[in-house]
Protein backbone atom coordinates (compact mmCIF):
# COMPACT_ATOMS: atom_id res chain seq x y z
CA UNK A 1 0.00 0.00 0.00
CA UNK A 2 1.66 3.57 -1.00
CA UNK A 3 2.08 5.49 1.96
CA UNK A 4 -0.15 8.41 0.80
CA UNK A 5 -2.81 6.02 0.93
CA UNK A 6 -2.00 4.61 4.46
CA UNK A 7 -2.36 8.52 4.92
CA UNK A 8 -5.25 8.96 3.71
CA UNK A 9 -6.95 5.88 5.42
CA UNK A 10 -5.73 6.40 9.00
CA UNK A 11 -5.84 10.19 9.37
CA UNK A 12 -7.24 11.05 12.84
CA UNK A 13 -7.18 9.15 16.34
CA UNK A 14 -6.40 5.37 15.92
CA UNK A 15 -6.05 2.30 18.32
CA UNK A 16 -3.78 -0.84 16.97
CA UNK A 17 -7.34 -2.23 16.82
CA UNK A 18 -9.13 0.84 14.63
CA UNK A 19 -5.79 0.61 12.13
CA UNK A 20 -6.79 -3.55 12.28
CA UNK A 21 -10.14 -2.62 11.55
CA UNK A 22 -9.55 0.14 8.84
CA UNK A 23 -6.85 -2.01 7.03
CA UNK A 24 -8.26 -5.30 7.44
CA UNK A 25 -5.35 -6.89 8.68
CA UNK A 26 -3.47 -8.93 11.48
CA UNK A 27 -2.36 -6.98 14.31
CA UNK A 28 1.31 -8.02 13.00
CA UNK A 29 0.67 -6.24 9.35
CA UNK A 30 -0.99 -2.89 11.56
CA UNK A 31 2.42 -2.69 13.86
CA UNK A 32 4.04 -2.46 10.41
CA UNK A 33 1.78 0.06 8.95
CA UNK A 34 1.78 2.39 12.04
CA UNK A 35 5.67 2.12 11.97
CA UNK A 36 5.73 3.13 8.19
CA UNK A 37 4.34 6.21 9.04
CA UNK A 38 6.10 6.98 11.84
CA UNK A 39 9.43 6.30 10.06
CA UNK A 40 8.49 9.33 8.07
CA UNK A 41 6.71 11.51 10.91
CA UNK A 42 3.31 11.36 10.17
CA UNK A 43 2.38 9.60 13.73
CA UNK A 44 2.20 11.46 17.11
CA UNK A 45 1.73 8.42 20.24
CA UNK A 46 0.46 9.06 23.56
CA UNK A 47 -0.50 6.55 26.30
CA UNK A 48 -4.07 6.46 27.84
CA UNK A 49 -4.15 6.05 31.91
CA UNK A 50 -4.53 2.39 30.90
CA UNK A 51 -1.51 1.89 29.19
CA UNK A 52 -2.97 1.89 25.74
CA UNK A 53 -1.52 3.02 22.81
CA UNK A 54 -3.76 5.89 21.15
CA UNK A 55 -2.26 7.12 17.65
CA UNK A 56 -2.37 10.69 16.55
CA UNK A 57 -1.85 10.39 12.85
CA UNK A 58 -1.93 13.18 10.41
CA UNK A 59 -0.01 15.31 7.66
CA UNK A 60 0.60 17.99 10.61
CA UNK A 61 2.85 15.77 12.57
CA UNK A 62 5.46 15.72 9.78
CA UNK A 63 5.25 19.25 9.02
CA UNK A 64 5.42 20.48 12.52
CA UNK A 65 5.64 23.56 13.57
CA UNK A 66 3.16 25.55 15.98
CA UNK A 67 0.09 26.74 15.90
CA UNK A 68 -1.48 29.70 17.78
CA UNK A 69 -4.12 27.55 18.61
CA UNK A 70 -1.89 24.92 20.30
CA UNK A 71 -0.38 27.65 22.67
CA UNK A 72 -4.14 28.47 23.68
CA UNK A 73 -5.28 25.24 24.45
CA UNK A 74 -1.74 24.97 26.13
CA UNK A 75 -2.87 27.54 28.97
CA UNK A 76 -6.45 27.56 28.34
CA UNK A 77 -8.88 25.64 30.47
CA UNK A 78 -11.61 25.81 27.65
CA UNK A 79 -10.09 24.02 24.75
CA UNK A 80 -10.42 24.55 20.80
CA UNK A 81 -10.45 22.42 17.80
CA UNK A 82 -10.63 24.39 15.07
CA UNK A 83 -10.24 23.28 10.77
CA UNK A 84 -7.87 26.58 10.31
CA UNK A 85 -4.43 26.12 9.65
CA UNK A 86 -2.11 28.80 10.95
CA UNK A 87 1.43 27.10 11.59
CA UNK A 88 4.38 29.11 11.95
CA UNK A 89 8.24 27.55 11.47
CA UNK A 90 11.44 28.96 12.82
CA UNK A 91 9.52 30.45 16.31
CA UNK A 92 7.92 30.35 19.00
CA UNK A 93 5.50 32.36 18.60
CA UNK A 94 5.06 34.82 22.28
CA UNK A 95 2.12 34.70 23.72
CA UNK A 96 1.41 38.44 23.14
CA UNK A 97 1.30 37.27 19.46
CA UNK A 98 -1.36 34.80 20.12
CA UNK A 99 -3.65 37.18 22.39
CA UNK A 100 -3.27 39.55 19.74
CA UNK A 101 -4.18 36.99 16.60
CA UNK A 102 -7.28 35.23 19.05
CA UNK A 103 -8.84 38.62 19.14
CA UNK A 104 -8.28 39.26 15.79
CA UNK A 105 -10.51 35.89 14.58
CA UNK A 106 -13.26 37.69 15.93
CA UNK A 107 -14.67 34.62 17.09
CA UNK A 108 -16.18 34.59 20.49
CA UNK A 109 -14.93 30.82 21.50
CA UNK A 110 -11.21 31.84 20.74
CA UNK A 111 -11.32 35.16 22.59
CA UNK A 112 -13.10 33.34 25.85
CA UNK A 113 -10.01 30.89 25.67
CA UNK A 114 -7.67 33.49 25.08
CA UNK A 115 -8.40 35.42 28.53
CA UNK A 116 -6.48 32.78 29.68
CA UNK A 117 -3.36 33.98 28.47
CA UNK A 118 -3.40 37.57 30.83
CA UNK A 119 -2.09 35.02 33.57
CA UNK A 120 1.20 34.55 31.77
CA UNK A 121 1.47 37.67 29.50
CA UNK A 122 4.27 40.21 31.56
CA UNK A 123 5.87 41.56 28.49
CA UNK A 124 3.44 44.33 28.51
CA UNK A 125 5.98 46.93 25.94
CA UNK A 126 5.31 44.04 22.82
CA UNK A 127 1.90 43.36 24.10
CA UNK A 128 1.39 47.46 23.67
CA UNK A 129 2.71 47.49 19.99
CA UNK A 130 1.37 44.52 18.63
CA UNK A 131 -2.00 46.08 19.72
CA UNK A 132 -1.59 49.43 18.79
CA UNK A 133 -0.20 48.23 15.03
CA UNK A 134 -3.48 46.18 14.69
CA UNK A 135 -5.42 49.13 16.46
CA UNK A 136 -7.26 46.68 19.34
CA UNK A 137 -5.27 48.49 21.86
CA UNK A 138 -8.25 49.17 23.54
CA UNK A 139 -10.28 45.88 22.88
CA UNK A 140 -7.08 44.60 24.70
CA UNK A 141 -7.11 46.62 27.67
CA UNK A 142 -11.07 45.52 27.95
CA UNK A 143 -10.24 42.04 27.64
CA UNK A 144 -8.15 42.30 30.58
CA UNK A 145 -9.80 44.03 32.94
CA UNK A 146 -12.36 41.30 31.98
CA UNK A 147 -10.11 38.43 32.49
CA UNK A 148 -9.28 40.30 35.78
CA UNK A 149 -12.72 39.92 37.46
CA UNK A 150 -13.02 36.40 36.91
CA UNK A 151 -8.94 34.55 37.04
CA UNK A 152 -6.07 35.90 38.55
CA UNK A 153 -3.80 37.87 36.00
CA UNK A 154 -0.46 39.72 35.97
CA UNK A 155 -0.66 42.99 36.99
CA UNK A 156 -1.14 45.36 33.74
CA UNK A 157 1.07 48.54 33.36
CA UNK A 158 0.46 52.14 34.01
CA UNK A 159 2.07 52.59 31.08
CA UNK A 160 0.30 50.15 29.06
CA UNK A 161 -2.88 51.58 30.70
CA UNK A 162 -2.94 54.91 30.12
CA UNK A 163 -1.43 55.15 27.19
CA UNK A 164 -4.66 52.63 25.56
CA UNK A 165 -7.06 53.72 27.73
CA UNK A 166 -10.06 55.63 25.80
CA UNK A 167 -9.94 59.22 25.03
CA UNK A 168 -12.87 61.52 25.04
CA UNK A 169 -13.06 61.88 21.37
CA UNK A 170 -13.28 57.96 20.81
CA UNK A 171 -16.13 56.17 19.99
CA UNK A 172 -17.38 52.89 21.03
CA UNK A 173 -15.91 50.11 19.08
CA UNK A 174 -16.69 46.12 19.52
CA UNK A 175 -14.62 43.14 20.05
CA UNK A 176 -16.46 40.92 17.87
CA UNK A 177 -19.05 43.05 15.76
CA UNK A 178 -23.34 43.53 16.95
CA UNK A 179 -22.06 41.96 20.11
CA UNK A 180 -22.83 43.15 23.74
CA UNK A 181 -22.61 42.75 27.03
CA UNK A 182 -25.05 43.13 29.61
CA UNK A 183 -23.10 42.53 32.71
CA UNK A 184 -19.97 44.49 32.10
CA UNK A 185 -20.99 47.81 31.22
CA UNK A 186 -18.84 49.42 33.56
CA UNK A 187 -15.96 47.89 31.85
CA UNK A 188 -17.55 48.53 28.78
CA UNK A 189 -17.86 52.34 29.16
CA UNK A 190 -14.06 52.64 30.38
CA UNK A 191 -12.40 51.45 27.68
CA UNK A 192 -15.59 52.55 24.65
CA UNK A 193 -15.39 48.92 23.84
CA UNK A 194 -18.19 45.98 23.50
CA UNK A 195 -17.48 43.28 25.37
CA UNK A 196 -19.01 39.65 23.40
CA UNK A 197 -19.58 38.20 26.95
CA UNK A 198 -21.70 38.01 29.72
CA UNK A 199 -21.31 36.43 33.36
CA UNK A 200 -22.72 32.89 32.29
CA UNK A 201 -20.46 32.62 29.50
CA UNK A 202 -17.59 32.75 31.23
CA UNK A 203 -18.45 29.89 33.92
CA UNK A 204 -16.21 27.64 32.24
CA UNK A 205 -13.71 29.75 34.25
CA UNK A 206 -14.84 29.31 37.74
CA UNK B 1 13.78 17.38 -6.19
CA UNK B 2 12.98 18.51 -3.21
CA UNK B 3 11.26 16.81 -0.18
CA UNK B 4 8.86 19.00 2.75
CA UNK B 5 11.91 19.15 5.29
CA UNK B 6 14.23 20.30 2.59
CA UNK B 7 11.35 22.82 1.35
CA UNK B 8 10.97 23.73 5.37
CA UNK B 9 14.38 24.60 5.61
CA UNK B 10 14.70 26.37 2.41
CA UNK B 11 11.75 28.72 3.04
CA UNK B 12 13.06 29.28 6.65
CA UNK B 13 16.50 30.45 5.26
CA UNK B 14 14.89 32.94 2.66
CA UNK B 15 12.21 34.04 5.53
CA UNK B 16 16.06 34.77 7.64
CA UNK B 17 16.51 36.98 4.51
CA UNK B 18 13.94 38.70 3.85
CA UNK B 19 14.07 42.84 4.55
CA UNK B 20 10.67 43.11 5.37
CA UNK B 21 6.94 40.82 5.72
CA UNK B 22 5.46 39.56 2.69
CA UNK B 23 2.86 37.41 1.69
CA UNK B 24 3.20 34.93 -1.03
CA UNK B 25 0.94 32.17 -2.42
CA UNK B 26 1.84 28.99 -3.25
CA UNK B 27 0.01 26.52 -6.57
CA UNK B 28 1.70 23.81 -7.87
CA UNK B 29 3.74 21.06 -6.38
CA UNK B 30 4.97 23.52 -2.94
CA UNK B 31 1.48 23.44 -2.68
CA UNK B 32 0.25 19.78 -2.83
CA UNK B 33 3.18 18.72 -0.63
CA UNK B 34 1.49 21.15 2.12
CA UNK B 35 -2.01 19.88 1.19
CA UNK B 36 -0.38 16.20 1.48
CA UNK B 37 -1.05 14.64 -2.27
CA UNK B 38 2.72 15.23 -2.91
CA UNK B 39 5.93 13.50 -0.84
CA UNK B 40 8.23 15.62 -3.28
CA UNK B 41 8.07 18.51 -6.43
CA UNK B 42 11.09 19.61 -8.77
CA UNK B 43 10.29 23.59 -8.26
CA UNK B 44 8.84 25.66 -5.61
CA UNK B 45 6.13 27.69 -8.05
CA UNK B 46 4.87 30.97 -6.01
CA UNK B 47 2.67 33.75 -7.02
CA UNK B 48 3.22 37.22 -5.16
CA UNK B 49 0.86 40.33 -5.08
CA UNK B 50 3.00 42.56 -6.25
CA UNK B 51 6.39 42.61 -8.12
CA UNK B 52 7.75 45.22 -5.03
CA UNK B 53 7.54 41.90 -2.98
CA UNK B 54 8.61 39.51 -5.21
CA UNK B 55 11.67 41.98 -5.97
CA UNK B 56 12.24 41.32 -2.24
CA UNK B 57 12.17 37.33 -2.45
CA UNK B 58 14.64 37.55 -5.01
CA UNK B 59 17.06 39.17 -3.36
CA UNK B 60 16.79 36.80 -0.51
CA UNK B 61 17.05 34.05 -3.15
CA UNK B 62 20.00 35.49 -5.04
CA UNK B 63 21.89 35.89 -1.61
CA UNK B 64 21.27 32.26 -0.94
CA UNK B 65 23.09 31.62 -4.13
CA UNK B 66 20.54 30.66 -6.67
CA UNK B 67 21.14 32.07 -10.20
CA UNK B 68 18.90 33.47 -12.71
CA UNK B 69 17.80 31.16 -15.83
CA UNK B 70 15.53 31.42 -18.47
CA UNK B 71 12.00 30.84 -18.61
CA UNK B 72 11.92 29.69 -22.14
CA UNK B 73 13.06 26.29 -21.56
CA UNK B 74 10.31 25.23 -19.33
CA UNK B 75 7.79 27.42 -20.57
CA UNK B 76 8.38 28.04 -24.35
CA UNK B 77 7.06 31.19 -25.51
CA UNK B 78 3.85 31.44 -23.05
CA UNK B 79 2.60 34.85 -21.70
CA UNK B 80 3.11 35.70 -18.32
CA UNK B 81 5.64 33.35 -17.61
CA UNK B 82 7.54 33.46 -13.96
CA UNK B 83 10.93 34.67 -13.80
CA UNK B 84 13.25 31.33 -12.18
CA UNK B 85 15.75 30.91 -10.04
CA UNK B 86 17.64 27.40 -10.01
CA UNK B 87 20.23 25.95 -7.55
CA UNK B 88 21.32 22.39 -8.54
CA UNK B 89 18.04 20.41 -7.95
CA UNK B 90 15.97 23.38 -6.81
CA UNK B 91 14.41 25.71 -8.53
CA UNK B 92 11.98 28.32 -7.55
CA UNK B 93 9.31 29.92 -10.01
CA UNK B 94 8.31 33.04 -8.88
CA UNK B 95 4.82 34.75 -10.99
CA UNK B 96 3.29 38.21 -10.17
CA UNK B 97 -1.01 38.08 -10.01
CA UNK B 98 -0.57 36.51 -13.64
CA UNK B 99 0.40 32.71 -14.09
CA UNK B 100 0.25 31.99 -17.70
CA UNK B 101 -3.46 32.54 -18.63
CA UNK B 102 -4.99 32.96 -15.41
CA UNK B 103 -5.09 35.36 -13.36
CA UNK B 104 -4.28 34.49 -9.28
CA UNK B 105 -7.57 36.31 -8.60
CA UNK B 106 -9.01 37.59 -5.69
CA UNK B 107 -11.28 34.57 -5.01
CA UNK B 108 -8.68 32.48 -5.48
CA UNK B 109 -6.71 34.50 -2.47
CA UNK B 110 -9.64 34.29 -0.73
CA UNK B 111 -9.82 30.79 -0.83
CA UNK B 112 -6.47 30.01 0.21
CA UNK B 113 -6.93 29.87 3.87
CA UNK B 114 -4.21 27.69 5.03
CA UNK B 115 -0.96 29.59 6.10
CA UNK B 116 2.42 28.61 7.03
CA UNK B 117 4.44 31.64 8.35
CA UNK B 118 8.10 31.53 8.22
CA UNK B 119 9.83 32.78 11.22
CA UNK B 120 8.50 36.61 11.35
CA UNK B 121 8.56 38.08 7.49
CA UNK B 122 7.48 35.40 5.02
CA UNK B 123 4.11 34.38 4.95
CA UNK B 124 2.49 31.51 2.65
CA UNK B 125 -0.79 31.10 1.88
CA UNK B 126 -1.94 27.26 -0.01
CA UNK B 127 -3.91 27.74 -2.99
CA UNK B 128 -7.29 26.19 -2.83
CA UNK B 129 -6.97 22.39 -4.31
CA UNK B 130 -9.91 23.64 -6.80
CA UNK B 131 -7.66 26.46 -7.83
CA UNK B 132 -4.48 24.55 -8.22
CA UNK B 133 -6.32 22.21 -10.85
CA UNK B 134 -6.67 25.84 -12.68
CA UNK B 135 -3.26 26.81 -12.45
CA UNK B 136 -2.25 23.25 -13.12
CA UNK B 137 -4.20 24.12 -16.42
CA UNK B 138 -2.18 27.49 -16.88
CA UNK B 139 0.99 26.29 -16.74
CA UNK B 140 0.32 22.70 -18.67
CA UNK B 141 3.61 21.41 -18.70
CA UNK B 142 4.26 17.69 -18.93
CA UNK B 143 3.90 17.13 -15.40
CA UNK B 144 0.96 19.39 -14.87
CA UNK B 145 -1.85 16.62 -16.45
CA UNK B 146 -0.27 14.16 -13.56
CA UNK B 147 -0.41 16.37 -10.75
CA UNK B 148 -4.01 17.66 -11.50
CA UNK B 149 -4.79 14.07 -11.72
CA UNK B 150 -3.44 12.95 -8.11
CA UNK B 151 -5.36 16.22 -6.58
CA UNK B 152 -8.67 14.67 -8.95
CA UNK B 153 -8.73 11.83 -7.52
CA UNK B 154 -7.74 12.11 -3.77
CA UNK B 155 -10.12 14.74 -3.05
CA UNK B 156 -13.62 15.56 -3.60
CA UNK B 157 -13.79 18.28 -6.48
CA UNK B 158 -17.28 20.62 -6.22
CA UNK B 159 -16.84 21.57 -9.87
CA UNK B 160 -18.91 24.63 -9.61
CA UNK B 161 -16.23 25.87 -8.03
CA UNK B 162 -13.87 25.37 -10.98
CA UNK B 163 -16.49 26.39 -13.60
CA UNK B 164 -17.07 29.80 -11.69
CA UNK B 165 -13.61 30.75 -11.31
CA UNK B 166 -12.94 30.53 -15.05
CA UNK B 167 -15.98 32.22 -15.90
CA UNK B 168 -14.47 34.71 -13.78
CA UNK B 169 -11.15 34.34 -15.33
CA UNK B 170 -13.26 35.35 -18.46
CA UNK B 171 -14.70 38.68 -16.85
CA UNK B 172 -11.24 39.28 -15.75
CA UNK B 173 -9.98 39.09 -19.45
CA UNK B 174 -8.76 36.24 -19.93
CA UNK B 175 -11.20 34.84 -22.60
CA UNK B 176 -9.10 31.43 -23.06
CA UNK B 177 -9.55 30.41 -19.75
CA UNK B 178 -12.62 28.19 -20.48
CA UNK B 179 -11.45 26.86 -23.62
CA UNK B 180 -8.05 25.70 -22.00
CA UNK B 181 -9.92 24.39 -18.61
CA UNK B 182 -11.74 22.56 -21.31
CA UNK B 183 -8.96 20.77 -23.64
CA UNK B 184 -6.79 20.28 -19.96
CA UNK B 185 -9.93 18.05 -19.00
CA UNK B 186 -10.58 16.84 -22.07
CA UNK B 187 -6.55 15.53 -22.06
CA UNK B 188 -7.53 14.49 -18.73
CA UNK B 189 -10.15 12.26 -19.57
CA UNK B 190 -8.37 10.69 -22.06
CA UNK B 191 -5.69 9.15 -19.49
CA UNK B 192 -8.28 7.81 -17.18
CA UNK B 193 -9.65 10.56 -14.99
CA UNK B 194 -13.20 10.45 -13.82
CA UNK B 195 -14.67 14.09 -14.62
CA UNK B 196 -18.06 13.86 -14.91
CA UNK B 197 -19.86 14.07 -18.69
CA UNK B 198 -22.56 16.98 -17.26
CA UNK B 199 -19.50 19.11 -16.16
CA UNK B 200 -17.77 19.08 -19.80
CA UNK B 201 -21.30 19.77 -21.12
CA UNK B 202 -21.32 23.17 -18.82
CA UNK B 203 -17.84 23.98 -20.21
CA UNK B 204 -18.75 23.46 -23.63
CA UNK B 205 -21.70 25.19 -23.92
CA UNK B 206 -20.09 28.11 -21.99
CA UNK B 207 -17.43 27.39 -24.74
CA UNK B 208 -20.28 28.46 -27.31
CA UNK B 209 -21.98 30.83 -25.86
CA UNK B 210 -18.28 32.74 -25.63
CA UNK B 211 -17.89 32.20 -29.87
CA UNK B 212 -21.52 33.40 -30.18
CA UNK B 213 -20.95 36.69 -28.39
CA UNK B 214 -17.05 37.18 -30.05
CA UNK B 215 -19.57 36.47 -33.60
CA UNK B 216 -22.37 39.29 -32.49
CA UNK B 217 -19.24 41.69 -31.85
CA UNK B 218 -17.42 41.28 -34.69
Amino acid sequence: MKKRELLQKLAGIQTIESVMDILKVDKRMAIYYLYVLRKDGYVKTRRQSNNRRVYNISLDNKLGGKSYYDIINRYSPIKISTPVIHKIYGKEPSLEETLIYAIKTKSLRTILASLALFKKINNWVELYHLSKENHIERQVGALYDLARSIIKVRKMTTKFRSSALSKEKYKFEYVIPELKSRDFTKIERVWKIHLPFNKKDLEEYR
Amino acid sequence: MITIDQQQKLLLNVARRLTKKITVYAIGGTAMMFLGFKDATLDIDLVFENEKDRAIFKEAVKSLGYLEMDAIKIYGTKRNTPEMFKLNDERFDLFVVEVIDFIFSENMRKRAEQIHQFEKNLILKIANPHDLILMKCATDRIKDKDDARKIINSTKIEWDIIIEEAKNQTTLGKERAVFDLTGFLEDLRKIGVNIPSEIMGRLFELIEKQVKEKKKNL
